[in-house]
């Protein structure tokens, strides 16, 4: 049950504030049922006695019940915030729900006024006011909840605009429904959660401006009690009997805390859930998942049975799961796949840039033989500053936009390589240089915003390349830019890695591109590899389907303008619950009754390095034996 | 965005002003009688009247009292017979130090501690600092100022509890003096700031560029000081405009709790007194006051905040 399920959310904070304020209310309510001293009986008790049976708060300089006068000081307190709110609800909201839901030229002009109205100081002009209007509950009251209401129109607006975007307004809209309906129907049960979170919130800010303004006297007049007035006149008497100070103070400070703790869960039951940059608790990590027996290989880079599972409420997410490859100096390795299939999630996983929770991670990852995985944080920084380097698909957000091109460039020279300010803004030049920028020097001053999207892919691919890296990883590198440009840029890491003698990790879903630049390929469907091999056995005897389905997906400029383009049917698994066996089955047109209940295993095709993993592989007798009854009636399969 | 809001600005200072000249007709009954108070004779009023031009219509005596305003004839006292304007600047300096001293001293926790919240997000810190933010905010300025004088001054005698040294006799006791009434006022700024520094600070951490730094073997510390906290300070500076209204406010209240001789006081002081004209001139002088700090505070984005420069 959702809606209990969001009850028990609220904690146990929330129940004991609202039973505070329940109490408080019943309280100030009843307070002439109650057996209390009457609140002005002078000498009830003796005076400034401290706390006892007969008075539990003690009493005050004339002797006065402490405990009765405060509870006869809620009256004023809560009169005023729960009336204040009311006043400010009555008045903002409709200003709200109307600025929110039309929008347009009736929002520009209500919240213009409102943010001139914003532009006040509230408390000196409250204060103000009942100076010169006059100190009475009723003064108090209205100027508190005028003064509330530009907050109440901004958040009402706000949470009607979220609304009144959503599917089921605008068909209501479409279908006719007349506003006044839409409003009262759809939009104030939506609206409803955060006003009354807010209601709380202002109630605590209102309990606290009433009570500023009768510590200064400005507010219902003595005799009556006020807990700012106790709370003035005790503070006179502070060093002989701190208690008549003390009690209004706490009875003050937990009723305020009550409101915005019970005004915060409210609000908090839209919450989303926050990650920082390292693990919160130490306790949160989660154990590695163990890694499969593996040699190691003298490859200047080798992955051996990757894998990044995620702890989420729907359950694990395999992302990557047993995902082994070994790069040589001088290659390139391209990573292929559909969106979700794993692709970006392998890089970061080698790379270490898993988000700080939830995360349980297992395989290793080897340079030139040496695991990386359990070294010191900050050798591990130093493999990330200066033998791994990283580019990624969105330039518009790969470089952040309050810092200029020059300090980003020069800030890894200066960190990892220890060069002097001067001399890392010459290298930083001549990087720019290197990467096609024109005029260097001057682009070390400006900011990404000043650049257009290619400009900002060859700033971030220098910034890469700054401490001469063993490894680029690419992670879709020209997919966000415009298709003028990608093969510029797609050149330009080639080159760069012919120069540099780097190896390379080219993650795409563009086949015509790995084709063209891959040294050698790996194929990921649903967190695993399904074909791995050279580029040119894997483009010319392929064996899985799902790379001939990916093959099959590339439009070619030759095909005349009226050809289908031909996509992969279905959707990519869901890796939560992926499907049994084969993770492609249920989209493969090759599938047979062993795909849904045996996951294949990678196997080695003729070719040297060839692997992949299916049971009826395309262009084997394997599956030529069944072929006519399957694929009978259907157009030929090409390959 | 700083065009419209600097077209906007002389709108704002129009309608803040015409609000507190029309404070003065909030007066139940003759203004001239509750000025001059019960005594005065029947000429003495009519020429008070007159003075205060309260027999001309509404607008054309808004007018004559702005155009007073702009030469800095906000009229003299009638209790005190100091000019107000004197009067005000009189006090002036020491609401000042005082708003400085809390702005400062709540940026200068608020920073650090929204940082280390943010960088383990759920962890102690970030826990701790809710909790705290959350009891501070639930606690009012003269409750907290109350039990600040009672722990220091009181029982512990280490702080003076009220009373104002200046700087210019002796800067120790000055700042001694201005201790207390500033943590008092810097509590609740501390946990407005810290709460939404880490909020957004949190958001930023998500970002690509961020994950970038990460991957360039750059470490969490210059990664969230260097990297993640100016794209992460436009709210903060927006809080830090917009609360100098709850923080003024708070002067009042502290001025009155502390004794010390600033604007807020003289304010409360002036309204026990019936000086209404010193009310009235404290009253723009504060309103002028936040209105030009929020200006301010606009021109200051764009110092942060690169793309905001060109827009």
């Amino acid at each position: 049950m959702p809606r209990r399920a969001a009850l028990r959310r609220l904690g146990w904070g929330f129940w004991a504030s609202a039973a505070w304020v329940v109490l408080l209310v019943l309280a100030a309510a009843l307070a002439d049922l109650l057996p209390l001293h009457p609140y002005d009986r002078t000498l009830a008790g003796p005076p400034q006695s401290g706390p006892s049976p007969a008075h539990p708060f003690g009493t005050d300089g004339l002797g006065r019940d402490m405990l009765s006068r405060v509870v006869y000081g809620a009256r004023v307190s809560l009169g005023v915030g729960i009336g204040a709110v009311l006043l400010g609800l009555l008045i903002g909201a409709p200003f709200g729900l109307v600025a929110g839901y039309r929008g347009r030229l009736t929002d520009a002009v209500i919240m213009s006024v409102n943010d001139i109205a914003l532009a006040f100081p509230a408390l000196v002009f409250a204060l103000a006011v009942v100076a010169f209007a006059g100190a009475s509950m009723r003064n108090v009251l209205i100027v508190l909840g005028v003064l509330g209401v530009p907050a109440w129109t901004r958040l009402i607006r706000g949470a009607t605009m979220a609304f009144a975007g959503r599917e089921f307004v605008t068909a209501a809209r479409a279908l006719g429904a007349r506003d006044r309906r839409i409003l009262w129907r759809e939009i104030v049960p939506n609206v409803a959660l955060p006003a009354s979170s807010y209601a709380f919130i202002g109630m605590a800010v209102a309990v606290v401006a009433e009570g500023g303004l009768a510590f200064l006297g400005l507010s219902v007049q003595p005799p009556t009690p006020t807990w700012g007035g106790l709370i003035n006149e005790g503070r006179n008497i502070m060093e002989t009997a701190p208690h008549v100070v003390l009690a209004p103070s706490l009875v003050l400070f937990v009723t305020v805390l009550a409101f915005n703790l019970v005004g915060d869960r409210l609000r908090a039951l839209t919450d989303v859930r926050e990650i920082g940059l390292e693990p919160g608790r130490r306790r949160a990590a989660l154990p590695p998942l163990p890694a499969a027996e593996h040699d190691v290989e003298p490859a200047l880079l080798q992955v051996a049975d990757l894998r990044t599972h995620f702890e989420t409420a729907r359950g694990t997410v395999r992302a990557v799961d047993g995902v082994s490859f070994a790069l040589n100096r001088g290659r390139t390795l391209a990573i292929v796949g559909e969106s979700g299939s794993g692709k970006s999630m392998l890089i970061r996983s080698i790379l270490g840039l898993l988000p700080a929770a939830g995360v349980r991670r297992g395989g290793k990852v080897y340079l030139e033989g040496r695991e990386i995985g359990d070294l010191e944080p900050e050798d591990l920084r130093e493999i990330l500053g200066t033998r791994f380097a990283a580019v990624f698909q969105d330039p518009m957000t790969a470089l952040n936009p309050v810092r200029t091109i020059g300090a980003q460039v020069m800030e890894p020279l200066r960190v990892h390589l220890k060069l002097t300010r001067a001399a890392a803004r010459a290298r930083a030049a001549d990087l720019l240089a290197s990467v096609g920028i024109p005029d260097p020097v001057r682009m070390l001053k400006r900011y990404p915003h000043q650049l257009s999207g290619g400009m900002r892919q060859r700033v971030t691919i220098a910034m890469a390349l700054s401490c001469d890296p063993d490894v680029l990883f690419a992670d879709e590198p020209t997919t966000a830019l415009d298709v003028t440009v990608q093969d510029q840029v797609l050149r330009l890491i080639h080159r760069q890695r012919e120069e540099r003698d780097m190896a390379m990790v080219l993650v795409s879903h563009d086949l015509a591109v790995v084709a063209q630049w891959a040294d050698e390929v790996i194929v990921m469907y649903g967190g695993k590899v399904v074909e791995r091999g050279p580029a040119a056995a894997l483009f010319e005897h392929t064996r899985m389907p799902y790379t001939e389905a990916l093959l099959q997906a590339i439009p070619a400029l030759s095909d005349p303008s009226h050809k289908r383009l031909r996509v992969i049917q279905g959707r990519p698994p869901d890796l939560a619950a992926p499907p049994a066996g084969c993770r492609f089955q249920p989209r493969c047109p090759y599938a047979r009754e062993r795909c849904a209940s045996e996951e294949p295993p990678l196997v080695r095709a003729e070719t040297r390095d060839h692997l992949y993993a299916c049971w009826y592989p395309l262009g084997t007798e394997a599956a030529a034996a069944e072929e006519a009854e399957i694929i009978e009636g259907t157009e030929s399969r090409g390959r | 965005m700083i065009l419209r809001k600097a077209l906007r600005l002389p709108l704002v200072l129009v309608v803040v002003t015409f609000l507190s000249f029309l404070l003065l007709n909030l007066l139940p009954g003759d203004p001239a009688l509750q000025i001059l108070g019960g005594s005065a004779t029947e000429e003495a009023r009519a020429q008070l009247r007159a003075q205060l031009g309260l027999d001309d219509p509404l607008f054309a005596r808004y007018a004559s009292w702005l155009g007073g305003l702009l030469t800095g004839d906000l009229g003299t006292s009638y209790v005190t017979s100091i000019p107000v304007l004197d009067a005000l600047a009189d006090r002036l300096p020491v609401t000042l130090e005082l708003l400085v001293a809390a702005e400062l001293l709540a940026l200068a926790l608020a920073v650090p501690l929204a940082v280390a919240a943010a960088r383990r997000a759920g962890g102690a810190i970030d826990q701790g600092l809710t909790t705290l933010s959350f009891g501070l905010l639930s606690t009012p300025v003269f409750v907290l100022g109350v039990v600040l004088i009672l722990v220091f001054a009181v029982k512990l005698k280490a702080l003076p509890a009220t009373g104002w040294t200046d700087f210019s006799v002796d800067p120790y006791w000055n700042l001694l003096s201005v201790l207390l009434p500033a943590v008092t006022l810097a509590a609740g700024q501390l946990a407005v700031y810290s709460r939404l520094l880490r909020t957004d600070l949190i958001a930023t951490l998500q970002e690509d560029y961020i994950t970038l730094a990460r991957a360039r073997g750059l470490s969490p510390r210059r990664i969230l000081w260097r990297h993640a906290l100016r794209p992460s300070a436009i709210s903060l500076i927006t809080a830090i405009g917009l609360n100098m209204g709850a923080l003024i406010g708070g002067t009042v209240i502290v001025e009155t709790l502390f004794g010390l001789p600033g604007v807020g006081r003289l304010i409360v002081e002036s309204i026990f007194a019936r000086d209404y004209l010193t009310v009235q001139g404290g009253v723009v002088l504060i309103s002028v006051g936040y209105v030009l700090v929020n200006f301010a505070v606009d021109l200051v984005y764009a110092a942060v905040d690169p793309r905001i420069r060109r827009a």
